[in-house]
């Protein structure tokens, strides 16, 4: 079996790792190499050190924009996975056990494919969808009601201060939970039935069920859903800039580090976007490196 | 045993599965179960919230704009066929659409086809180097693309791929690589050795191997990335815009969604523009209901054991 | 500063090419990429221009010595203006003056995503209508020698009468508007006004007056609010520079003219003098008592739309509306503008006071194959009847002097027409926001801050003079004067 291993890999690789090199490894270099210059697009770059790092540093922005990310990065995972957890468990476990089976709830199929459905649809859908979801008045699907109900005022969602992030996440997490739903409801039917049946008939509750015996059987799955959601937080840039008042408004209230590389590039400052793009990237490398870490724990075998 | 996934396994108990298994007949109503009424409620509240939006898409494109902006819950006073037509035909949606279908079939065929050979010399073979390419493969994952769009543009066009269907295919596949290779890799080290040893000790070769054994196993797996791939870069907007601009007749659907939303603005034809989202949610939707069981079978790594 | 009103001002204005690129849905759909592409010019730079050596004879219908066989290609922005203009009007024009030479038509509605990558790509066009949310940066590609200097063109002898030069048949000030450090590059076509929009049915009908005073306008508020109608609103969501545009009108005429050119000019404390400060308090109560519901939270479409159905009264606003909202403006709605009121009885400015200028960049690329041709396509444009055609298809009058003559006008821009006579040699305009964004931006943000009521007139001016201050002391910022 050693021989021909090594061209084996070679071959195997070469064509993956050249591309993946030449379109998108290189191109990041190239981005890195620019946050040390001034540049607006067609006059030659000028070299500027740590000047546009300097400036960002000093940029209320910016502080702003890494205050707005740690709260996605709380809330978006949080609400994300509890709720994707809930509806797995219900669609594959929450339904009667009978006969020594468990079973998820009647329609679950129904309901898996309609919790997906938000997740093929392309940001600007998204977009528009939701500008009306929220618009603050009696033509918005939201506020629409509650204005009938007898709502003298409507909600302006994306106009007050403190609801405008809260929101956007929820745009977030209404549409990732169908990915992760699916997600857990594989990982799910991974764990053997009879650890299931053997817990239903020591008379364990479906509560008890879940936390004791799906919660740290999908330990794994959780990790890797994390990872990802985190990742989605510092790149919550696409719902933000469809969807907030005034780029990030209202004044400033909804901004993230994304946002931030869009104005500059809006500007023509492309190194300070650069400089942006660097410091985005480093905290998704720090904060993927940080969380598996953080989360290594054996994993169970069954 | 690939085919029996779906069936079978017996950790495989999918809603879908769930519903049949129950033998008619039978009177299983051991208790009622509050959590199961609950989570109904839950489920269904969740599902609403989800589908009357969407809904509204729908009907928004048999409205006029009078109807769009009044109150959302007023149905079209009838049925205007015509803001399909004009996003079909004067938006050039019915072309988009080809076009769409055409780049994201090579373009998720490459990216399965390299992805999984990476991922599967990654998973299953130590060699120096290895942490290291799958590291570089991963960290991908976290980058935001539009950050490398200028130097991707130069790099592309030093090839002479600008507005080609060849440079795009290509990109999409290299943007797809870390995503599809992180999580092939993960399941192509959950298949089992013994398949592998068996084959081996048969003296066939790595290549062989990989074709005709591991590649076959690692079926459900390649279905779902293969599905997931599919919307993603159905749904890619970026890089189209970047490196088609100059070829509006090899536009993809999005740069289509984009022009006409920008043009909605300008003409107020937002009914137009709901009949193109209406258009261009269609088929993903359609396509996930047909695939959705094996999605479902292709995540659960474990089902193959 | 003030200008005749047949003189519109410079480049970079909050023209009609910015307003429009602003409101052109403005954030619907994120398109990082685009804007970045600007960048992608870098490498095409240096190549040598091709162009500028391709001639062809010089003759009386030829003037420029365009080589006659050669093609050109002409990009429109697919705005507001739509593309019909250039496609039934100026390119046939230039096609019976030169049947050997081809015209490739292009439209688009993100210039800079069709134009950059043609340029980077050694493909430049000729001529280039550049406008849009996504239009290029006029002078980034002046400083990198992009675009042709149009003196040839100006001083070429005009279409109708080859004893006038091109530059004597057009509005006043129409060369400079265009020109960079002395040099013009770039032809602003279309004259615009800015105002308050009302609709003349809805007022004819409840009896309302348009207001000249403060009080006239509180009163005229009132009465309109009584009616169960909103009395003045503008989008907040993606338009709250329509709004700073007003306040800082009012401000320009409580203290003249000066107060903008010295917001322009970065000059210390130029935001916290009483007249802006007066301006934004009168304002803010406008927005705290008669604003339309939800206006923070809506696009210009949106509020634009209320105005249509009579659910608003006034919007704040360009003359541009009245063709922007052509489809959903109900029979015999009769748009009419309104000059901001006078908001002390001592206001240097008479009420009639206003703000305009040209809008509307074209250009020719230097670097493109045969400039020359795209220069006599401008040429042909500004003839009697280029200018014509374009305002019969758009119904928005040109720089070119006598050519609405026996056209009759909608009624939205007799209005504003009207206006801009009446308002005599009192006409302004600002530069700010196309020069520093960052202050534009910020500026938005202080309006809606202001207008809906959580900040006051004194903490308005002073944000704002403090974003002023920091771009002033900021070296990387590339600073203009006028």
């Amino acid at each position: 079996m050693r021989h021909g291993r090594l061209p084996f890999i070679l071959g195997f690789l070469v064509a993956p790792v050249t591309l993946y090199s030449y379109f998108v490894l290189w191109p990041y270099v190239q981005t890195i190499n620019l946050s040390f210059y001034q540049w607006r697009g067609f006059t030659k770059k000028r070299w500027v050190g740590l000047e546009n790092y300097d400036r960002m540093l000093h940029a209320d922005r910016f502080w702003q924009a890494l205050e707005h990310h740690a709260v996605i990065l709380v809330f978006l995972p949080l609400a994300t996975i509890a709720f994707a957890l809930f509806f797995a468990f219900l669609l594959n476990v929450g339904g009667k056990g009978r006969g020594g089976k468990t079973a998820g709830v009647w329609g679950s199929s129904f309901y898996r494919v309609v919790f997906f459905l938000p997740q093929v649809l392309a940001v600007p859908v998204i977009g528009v969808l939701f500008a009306t979801v929220y618009r603050p008045n009696e033509s918005g699907l939201i506020n629409g009601v509650l204005l009938k109900a007898g709502l003298e005022k409507p909600i302006g969602f994306l106009i007050e201060k403190n609801l405008a992030l809260p929101a956007l996440i929820a745009v977030l997490v209404w549409q990732a939970v169908g990915f992760y739903v699916v997600l857990f409801s594989a990982g799910m039917a991974n764990i053997p039935a009879e650890i299931y049946e053997a817990a239903e008939l020591d008379g364990a509750s479906k509560v008890s069920l879940f936390f004791r015996v799906t919660l740290p059987l999908l330990w794994d799955t959780i990790q890797t859903a994390w990872v990802y959601l985190g990742i989605l937080a510092f790149d919550a840039f696409a719902i933000v800039s469809v969807l907030a008042q005034d780029n990030g408004g209202p004044d400033g209230s909804t901004t993230v580090l994304g946002l931030e590389i869009y104005n500059n590039m809006q500007q023509s400052r492309y190194g300070d976007a650069a400089t942006y793009g660097v410091a985005l990237c480093v905290l998704s490398l720090v904060f993927a490196a940080f969380t598996l870490r953080l989360t290594r724990r054996e994993s169970y075998e069954y | 045993m690939t085919t029996t996934i779906g069936r079978d396994t017996p950790g495989q108990r999918s809603g879908g599965q769930g519903a049949r298994v129950v033998p008619k007949g039978e009177r299983p109503r051991r208790k009622l179960n509050v959590a199961g009424g609950l989570g109904h409620v839950f489920l269904a509240v969740w599902a609403l919230m989800i589908i009357v939006p969407l809904a509204w898409v729908f009907l928004a494109s048999f409205k006029n704009t009078t109807e769009i902006f009044s109150s959302p819950w007023t149905v079209p006073d009838h049925l205007r066929w015509e803001n399909w037509g004009r996003a079909w035909n004067k938006a050039h949606v019915g072309r988009y659409v080809l076009n769409s279908v055409l780049v994201v079939t090579l373009a998720t065929a490459g990216t399965m086809l390299l992805s999984s050979m990476a991922a599967y010399v990654l998973a299953r073979y130590k060699f120096f180097g290895n942490r290291i390419i799958y590291f570089l493969f991963v960290a991908g994952i976290a980058f935001p693309p539009f950050l490398a769009v200028v130097p991707l543009f130069f790099q592309v066009k030093q090839l002479g791929l600008l507005n080609t269907y060849t440079g795009l295919i290509i990109v999409y596949i290299a943007y797809s690589l870390p995503f599809t290779i992180f999580f092939l890799t993960s399941f192509f080290r959950s298949l089992p050795n013994s398949v592998a040893e068996a084959a081996t000790i048969d003296g066939a070769s790595h290549t062989r191997l990989f074709f005709s054994v591991m590649l076959p196993m690692a079926k459900p797996g390649l279905i779902s990335l293969t599905i997931f791939n599919l919307i993603g870069q159905w749904g890619q907007f970026l890089l189209p815009l970047v490196l088609m601009a100059g070829a509006q007749n090899k536009w993809v659907l999005t740069q289509g969604i984009q022009e006409i939303s920008t043009s909605a603005g300008y003409e107020a034809d937002w009914s137009g523009l709901f009949a193109a989202l209406t258009i261009s949610i269609l088929p993903m939707i359609v396509m996930y209901m047909v695939f959705q069981r094996q999605i479902q079978a292709g995540l659960t790594a474990g089902a193959v054991k | 500063m003030s200008v005749t009103p047949e003189s519109p001002s410079q480049p970079n204005a909050l023209s009609r090419r910015t307003v429009l690129q602003r409101a052109a849905v403005a954030g619907l759909v994120a398109t990082p990429a685009v804007g970045f592409l600007a960048a992608c010019a870098d490498s095409g730079s240096d190549e040598e221009s091709p162009g500028t050596a391709n001639t062809g004879a010089v003759s009386a219908t030829n003037p420029l010595g365009a080589p006659e066989d050669q093609p050109i290609s002409v990009v429109i922005f697919n705005g507001g203006y739509g593309d019909k203009y250039a496609t039934d009007v100026h390119e046939p024009m230039y096609k019976k003056a030169h049947p050997k030479s081809e015209v490739k038509h292009q439209s688009s509605q993100a210039i800079s995503t069709l134009v950059q990558p043609l340029i980077a790509g050694g493909n430049a066009p000729e001529f280039v209508n550049n406008s849009g949310e996504k239009s290029l940066d006029f002078g980034a590609l002046v400083a990198d020698g992009q675009l042709q200097d149009l003196t040839a063109l100006f001083d070429a002898p005009s279409v109708d009468d080859p004893s006038k030069k091109v530059k004597d048949t057009l509005v006043p000030g129409t060369v400079d508007t265009g020109s960079f450090n002395g040099k013009p590059y770039v032809l602003y076509y279309v004259s615009t006004v800015f105002g308050i929009w009302y609709s003349g049915k809805l007022f004819t009908d409840n009896g309302w007056a348009p207001a000249k005073t403060w009080s006239e306008f509180t009163a005229l508020c009132d009465k309109i609010k009584a009616k169960g109608i909103a009395p003045y609103a503008y989008a907040g969501a993606n338009a709250a520079y329509y709004q700073w545009n007003i306040i800082l009108t009012s401000a320009a005429k409580i203290g003249g003219a000066d107060i903008l050119k010295n917001i322009d000019n970065l000059e210390d404390g130029a935001w916290k003098v009483d007249a802006v400060k007066q301006a934004a308090e009168a304002w803010a109560e406008i927005g705290a008592k008669y604003n339309l519901q939800g206006a923070e939270g809506l696009k210009h479409t949106d509020v634009q739309l209320k105005q249509n159905q009579y659910q608003l009264a006034m919007y704040p606003s360009g003359d541009w509306i009245e063709n922007e909202q052509k489809k959903d403006t109900p029979e015999g709605f009769k748009y009419q503008m309104l000059t901001t009121p006078s908001i002390t009885g001592s206001d240097k400015l008479k009420s009639t006071a206003l703000r305009a200028t040209a809008g509307e960049g074209y250009m020719v690329l230097a670097k493109s194959k045969n400039p020359k041709g795209g220069m006599e396509y401008m040429r042909q444009m500004l003839s009697k009847a280029g200018g014509k055609g374009f305002t019969e298809v758009v119904k928005a009058p040109t720089v070119v002097l006598g050519s609405t003559e026996g056209l009759t006008f909608t009624p939205g821009t007799q209005s504003s027409q009207d206006a801009l006579k009446a308002a005599g040699s009192e006409v302004f305009n600002l530069f700010f926001d196309g020069w520093y964004k960052d202050l534009d931006k910020e500026a938005r943000t202080a309006t809606n801050e202001l207008m809906f009521g959580r900040i006051k007139a004194d903490a308005f001016v002073e944000r704002i003079q403090k974003k002023a201050d920091e771009i002033k002391k900021d070296s990387s910022i590339t600073k203009f004067k006028r």
